[in-house]
């Protein structure tokens, strides 16, 4: 077996997101490496339950084949889906903020809100 | 078939509540009623013993969507319905669109699904349902400073989701089930822990103490809920919050967390006090105090002996009553006199309401653990079940803080006749005011008779009063004394870094005990 399965690439795939996330002052860089850090996550719920050499669950032939669970493939399409809303609804909320502040940087609408509360 | 019937009604009728405009203010009503009728035959169908559970499809417990009602989500289905009736009332005069009436059908039902929801993934599902519509609530009036708070809530509300949803990976991966009294049965019936149990208890442990307004984890709160609108800030505080607790509740019972929660209770109860003591905008003092309070009810969960237990669950309701009842007269209040500072609301204190007043110092008097408000009964069952010094001293030192912030408001409270009140504030006050000041009778149905004499007696009466008078006493000195403190860790970098902080010191305490 090689170190290189869907389990690993999760495990780094979540690292980039998460770096993503503290280091980029972008809030849209932001939200994507937020959305590329909850991709990662699905990846290593599907990839850590299914089996090498395993068949996908439809039964075609001999029951004795070594089929793969299904169940967390139905799982991740809900986290999917939730995943897609939120970014949707996120996105939104961003364009809220730049025809207000006219910026997407976080440092600066901190700075802006800070000014906001103390006026 | 009614523990489906309290979330899927909710679900159906949000959906019903933009289709039918004019009617959904009514429909909220008569949504809330029918709830009490199916909670109060849940209660009556608990007491006698029938097994209160429902597996969707024919997949069995460990592949089916398990909804199950136990003590904890029946009490609190309670806190649900108050708060709810409440808010409703406190908004019934104004114009709202129905998309704020869908929003609350979809936090009713996300909030009842998630208290009778028995397996982790359901849970994820439902956690993620209540971050979103959370998240559309605090927006709601979309304010520049309410949608950068509701955006900050939200990527670290999916940051902790997604460390949540790993956890679920690892416990599947060794266990094939999520349902979570047979993983239960499995992790204690092996002798010896096994060691995935660690990463994947503190992997589910951190994601969701973020979004249960625990210090460390949750810094996005202080900023949304002070900014929501007042009825909003008294669902989330009270309501919201409390659904990360129950799930903390579910997962300590599984998991070996004992150890970590202590500690994190004892670090957001301190520091959250400490910040509410230096606060002087009284939204925002409230909403610290949500983190400091939660302390509380970690504390009991952490420690999981059968009156801890209570306490916490108690605590937990008598602190959604009164943070609530805060909220609405706080916003009231805000809106009467046009400052948020507290300094500049005493300075115009008469043009605030008589009944948003006394709503005031119910609710003060409750957080503060005056006898026999509800905060007494919380905090005064909580110390009589701990057993170690370092705890009780834990508990004195919050109870000494709570009333040092809140001595703040006291020239607030000169009863004078102010300008007069909707009737429906009124109301609202009333809803929350009332189970509060007759808490202490109303737990007597709930407990052995034995516990309520021993923890209510005398002597906790006495201490608190004498925790009060010292609270009030050190405020003479402290504030003259006026502190500055960091704010930067409530920016969005620093509060990612610190929820990774945070996991990592979950994980050596998980490991340790």
């Amino acid at each position: 077996m090689t170190c290189i399965n869907g389990v690993t690439i999760a495990i780094v795939l979540f690292g980039i997101g998460l770096l993503g996330l503290i280091i980029r002052r972008d809030l849209v860089i932001k939200l994507l490496a937020l959305g590329l850090l909850n991709g990662s996550t699905i990846l290593c719920l599907v990839s850590l339950n299914s089996l090498p050499g395993g068949v996908p669950p439809i039964i075609r032939g001999p029951s004795a084949v070594l089929y793969v669970d299904p169940l967390p493939q139905a799982l991740v399409l809900a986290a999917i889906v939730i995943n897609f809303a939120i970014l949707a609804l996120a996105l939104v909320f961003v364009m809220l903020l730049v025809e207000r502040y006219h910026t997407t940087d976080t440092q600066r609408l901190e700075h802006e809100a800070e000014r906001e509360e103390t006026s | 078939m009614i523990i489906a019937l309290l979330p899927l009604g909710h679900f159906l009728l949000a959906g019903l509540s933009l289709a039918w405009e004019r009617g959904t203010r009514g429909m909220m009503l008569f949504s809330l009623l029918l709830d009490t009728t199916l909670v109060g035959v849940l209660f009556g169908q608990f007491a006698n013993g029938q097994s209160l559970s429902i597996v969707f499809g024919d997949w069995g417990r460990e592949l089916g969507i398990e909804l199950a009602a136990d003590r904890f989500s029946l009490v609190l289905s309670l806190l649900v319905l108050l708060l709810g009736g409440a808010v409703i009332a406190y908004q019934w005069c104004k114009r709202l669109r129905p998309y704020f009436y869908m929003l609350l059908h979809l936090l009713f039902g996300s909030v009842f699904a998630l208290l009778f929801a028995r397996d982790l993934f359901n849970i994820y599902v439902i956690m993620e349902l209540l971050t979103l519509t959370s998240f559309l609530l605090v927006g709601y009036e979309k304010r520049a400073d309410q949608i950068w708070a509701s955006l900050k809530y939200l990527v670290l509300a999916s940051l902790g989701m997604g460390i949540y949803l790993l956890g679920v990976a690892i416990v599947y991966y060794h266990t094939g089930t999520l349902n979570l009294d047979l993983l239960s049965a499995m992790i204690f019936s092996s002798g010896d822990v096994p060691k995935w149990v660690f990463l994947a208890s503190s992997l589910l442990a951190t994601g969701v103490a973020v979004k249960s307004g625990i210090f460390i984890f949750s810094l996005w709160l202080p900023a949304a809920h002070a900014t929501a609108s007042p009825a909003i800030s008294a669902l989330l505080s009270g309501l919201v919050i409390k659904m990360g607790v129950v799930v903390l509740l579910r997962l300590a019972l599984v998991f070996p967390l004992s150890l970590s929660l202590e500690v994190l209770s004892a670090v957001t109860g301190l520091l959250g006090i400490i910040y509410a003591i230096y606060t002087y905008d009284l939204k925002k003092m409230l909403a610290f105090h949500t983190l400091s309070q939660i302390g509380y009810v970690v504390l009991g969960i952490g420690i999981g002996s059968e009156i801890e237990i209570a306490g916490s669950i108690e605590y937990a309701v008598g602190h959604g009553l009164f943070k609530g009842l805060l909220f609405l007269a706080a916003g009231a209040a805000v809106q009467a006199t046009g400052r948020e500072d507290i300094p500049g609301l005493i300075a115009r204190r008469s043009r605030i309401s008589l009944a948003s007043r006394v709503g005031l110092l119910v609710g003060t008097m409750g957080i503060m653990g005056m006898p026999p408000f509800a905060g007494f009964c919380g905090k005064s069952l909580l110390s009589n079940g701990a057993e170690s010094l370092v705890i009780q001293t834990i508990l004195v030192l919050l109870s000494i803080g709570t009333v040092i912030s809140f001595a703040k408001l006291i020239p607030l409270f000169r009863l004078e006749r102010g300008p007069s009140t909707p009737w429906s504030k009124t109301v609202a006050y009333t809803i929350l005011g009332l189970p509060m000041v007759l808490f202490l009778p109303l737990t007597r149905l709930f407990l052995p008779v034995e516990l309520w004499r021993e923890s209510f007696g005398t002597i906790p009466f006495v201490e608190s009063l004498l925790v009060v008078g010292a609270g009030l006493l050190i405020h003479r000195f402290l504030r003259k004394h006026p502190l500055r403190l960091p704010k930067r860790i409530f920016h969005l970098e620093e509060a990612i870094l610190t929820i990774l902080v945070g996991f990592f010191l979950v994980f050596v305490l998980v490991w340790l005990g």
